[in-house]
């Protein structure tokens, strides 16, 4: 058998993904209902963030705790790494220290590729620069078919920082596999420069974008785009990209609105929107930890037929 | 000590020559080209028959990485990778560690190049425009042109300046000092590593867009042409460059230019799952401008093919693509591909690719070379390539130290088997015992 690496959802099949999170599902009714998950005792894994995060790394420790691998933290500050150790090197003493999976997080596109390459054993990619983020997406179609029965022929709306955007990536890719129509809806400067490899359509109108959008994905304004020329302002952008009960008219009557966190409130999203009743940003948190144990379990080698064994579907829940 | 290539194809492009004949070379001379020539007193002959005899090639643009950055490539290895690759002359770029912006420097090259372990060719080095390419003010020209500078190079660092660019020219006017320009405009290229396009989106990397290269090939063509001086645009990638020379040649601007085999024979696309080996600067676009390329190299308006030759130790390479160092090795594979991609294709016939392989560069740097012609270089320089030999490039059996390339597994049809520069400084496995003749 292969090695199980979660590096990002562009090269996953249907299949898979649909396997992965029907297993979050069958995890979150377990946990919901006090029942244990698959128990992996001796296991170790390393989460090496060489980029700052609270959510992902708690989300992944939670997860794990619950699958009962024990987990261990790197982070780039006052690590080897901090005295100029390549990556290679770092990878290939993790390696030696018998880790038995490492959840990666760096800021350079495409490196858990290469920390696969060198570690041989399950790489998760926890956030790779611009590139991907594939335990987030995976999260957040369980979230949105909890509340919307499926995805199938959804049209999904990903607004502001399409370009800078892994969350946006991996969500597009996973999203349009499992049958929704994408739209990237953003100012020129923030839209991918060139969409035709990528599964979405461009929009620079938000009333356009959100014209009948089931579901409203917004996504973090970083504060450096404005330094980097790519915005006048902040009061620009708000005025022509916040999402709002206003902005939100077109959308369809049941339309729910995401947001990976953190939430800039007042800038990509207004409080009333961020905590009205089509808000469903804090089950997304909440499904990450699910999807991210089905993830865990995965790659360690757990077997999906046993736990959906007996499940209910939640594709043919949504079907029912 | 006569020796004799015999029976091959001479293609000769300093005299438009091209026929089945033989070269004679006495001592380290050459001293006659012919479909016959006095055979008598020959002590060593080559067969060529199927093989081509051509001026030894010229290589405007090559990194040799010493002085400070032998962990990449040294003169050794590289000359001998570029004797191996069918070069007789190599041109050398100044962003060294510290950049060749001293004569001293220029002294130490030219003694390395020298030593008996080196690849046996001549080594033209170029100088650092600016002190330490710094961009800062200008290198000590004059200096740098009498201990022996070809040309002198902002490659590695290219002046933004215009101001400071054009006294560049204006000085270098004045030196008759050509200057080879890396044109990109850092304030567009920015941290890119890629091709800003469909392939930058889809992998969330950092693009660097055509116009970072075509704004500074405009305005260095633009200040050439007020200037008057002479200006080498290095490494032409995208079709928008390529039109802006055209014009500026139109215009009268005394401006040339190269190209260099990946440009003409990869795509952004190829980068696939982050694969490093496919990183360069400028980066690889697209099949319209390789479509292009072709054209401009067929109508001269591309004047030469430089190998770009730019290896780097396996520890840089073993990196995220964004971290990764640009460039790939080059001797070793620059005469293949322009023979499997240009020539069998039909794209251009082998007196026009030779030419852009040996007498244009050497023309365009003004070097004594790029010649069959007796008595025109000062010592016999001559490549003899087998045209249509099938074989795959393993790039662990090169010279160089650095193994970074795309290329590596490639199947190429024609390599170059033997190459002379005075004496004979390559001859490759594939030039079989038989085709070597000599007596006593």
């Amino acid at each position: 058998m292969s090695v199980r690496h979660l590096l990002g959802v562009r090269r996953l099949d249907t299949i898979q993904i649909q396997e992965l999170i029907e297993v979050s599902a069958e995890f979150r009714r377990r946990m919901k209902a006090g029942e244990a998950l698959p128990q992996f005792p001796g296991k170790v894994a390393g989460l090496l963030f060489f980029e700052g995060s609270t959510r992902t790394r708690v989300s992944f420790e939670r997860a794990a705790f619950a699958l009962g691998i024990q987990v261990t933290n790197f982070t780039g500050q006052g690590s080897s790494m901090a005295k100029g150790e390549t990556l290679r090197d770092t990878i290939l003493t993790l390696r030696q220290e018998l880790l038995d999976t490492i959840v990666v997080r760096h800021p350079s596109c495409g490196s858990p590729q290469l920390v696969a390459d060198f570690f041989r054993r399950p790489v998760i990619n926890a956030g790779d620069g611009e590139h991907e983020h594939p335990t987030q997406a995976l999260g957040d179609a369980l979230t949105i078919l909890l509340r919307k029965g499926r995805i199938q022929g959804l049209t999904v709306a990903i607004v502001g920082d399409v370009m800078h955007s892994r969350v946006a990536r991996s969500n597009a890719w996973l999203l349009s596999k499992l049958g929704a129509k994408v739209r990237f809806v953003g100012p020129n400067t923030l839209l991918p420069s060139n969409c035709a490899l990528l599964p979405g359509e461009p929009y620079f109108k938000l009333s356009e974008g959100l014209e009948g959008a089931d579901v409203v994905m917004c996504l973090r304004l970083q504060k450096e785009r404005m330094a980097q020329g790519l915005l006048s302002s902040i009061g620009e952008y708000r005025r022509l990209y916040q999402v709002n009960e206003r902005t939100l008219r077109p959308a369809a009557k049941d339309v729910i609105v995401m947001h990976p966190g953190p939430i800039n409130r007042g800038v990509e999203l207004d409080d009333a929107t961020a905590d009205g009743p089509r808000s469903v940003i804090l089950d997304q948190v909440e499904s990450a930890v699910y999807t991210r144990a089905a993830v865990l379990f995965w790659a360690l080698g757990g077997d999906p037929d046993a736990v959906l064994d007996g499940a209910t579907s939640v594709f043919e829940e949504a079907e029912a | 000590m006569k020796t004799l290539l015999k029976n091959g194809r001479i293609l000769d492009p300093s005299v438009n020559a091209d026929f089945i004949g033989s070269v004679l070379i006495e001592d380290d001379q050459i001293v006659e080209v012919g479909p016959t020539v006095d055979e008598t007193d020959v002590e060593e002959t080559y067969d060529c028959t199927g093989f081509w005899i051509t001026p030894g090639l010229v290589d405007l643009h090559a990194h040799l990485r010493e002085p400070g950055q032998d962990q990449k490539e040294t003169i050794i290895t590289g000359t001998q990778s570029a004797a191996a690759g069918g070069f007789t002359t190599v041109c050398c770029m100044p962003n060294t560690t510290p950049a060749l912006d001293r004569p001293e420097l220029i002294d130490y090259i030219l003694d390395r190049a020298a030593s008996p372990e080196a690849g046996g060719v001549f080594v033209a080095p170029v100088g650092a425009l600016t002190t330490d390419l710094k961009n800062e003010k200008l290198a000590d020209l004059a200096a740098l042109k009498r201990a022996g500078v070809i040309a002198v190079s902002d490659e590695g660092a290219p002046i933004q300046d215009s101001w400071l660019m054009t006294r560049a020219m204006e000085t270098c006017r004045m030196l008759d000092l050509p200057i080879m320009a890396h044109c990109e405009d850092l304030t567009l290229s920015r941290n890119g590593s890629i091709n800003e396009g469909a392939m930058s989106s889809l992998l969330g990397l950092q693009g660097i867009p055509r116009t970072a290269e075509e704004v500074m090939v405009m305005r260095n063509c633009l200040l050439s042409l007020n200037t008057g001086c002479e200006v080498h645009i290095m490494r032409v990638s995208t079709w928008g460059a390529v039109e802006m020379i055209r014009q500026a040649k139109y215009l009268g601007a005394p401006v040339t230019c190269e190209t260099c085999p990946p440009y003409f024979t990869l795509t952004d696309d190829q980068v696939g799952e982050f694969d490093v080996n496919y990183k360069t600067t400028p980066p690889l676009r697209t099949n319209i401008d390789i479509d292009l390329l072709c054209q401009a190299l067929a109508d001269g308006t591309i004047d030469c093919i430089s190998s770009d030759h730019s290896p780097h130790a396996p520890f840089e390479v073993l990196v995220p693509f964004d971290q990764a160092p640009f460039g790939f090795v080059g001797f070793e594979t620059a005469v293949a591909i322009t023979l499997t991609h240009l020539i069998h294709r039909g794209v251009l016939s082998p007196l026009e690719a030779i030419r852009k392989l040996s007498t244009n560069p050497a023309k365009i740097l003004r070097l004594e070379a790029g010649t069959l012609q007796p008595g025109e270089t000062p010592v016999a320089q001559v490549t003899i390539i087998d045209p249509d030999v099938e074989w795959t490039f393993d790039v662990h059996k090169t010279f160089s130290k650095g193994k970074n390339t795309p290329y590596h597994g490639h199947k190429f049809k024609g390599k170059p088997v033997a190459t002379f520069c005075g004496g004979e400084i390559y001859r490759d496995a594939l030039f079989g015992a038989d085709r070597y003749v000599t007596v006593d």
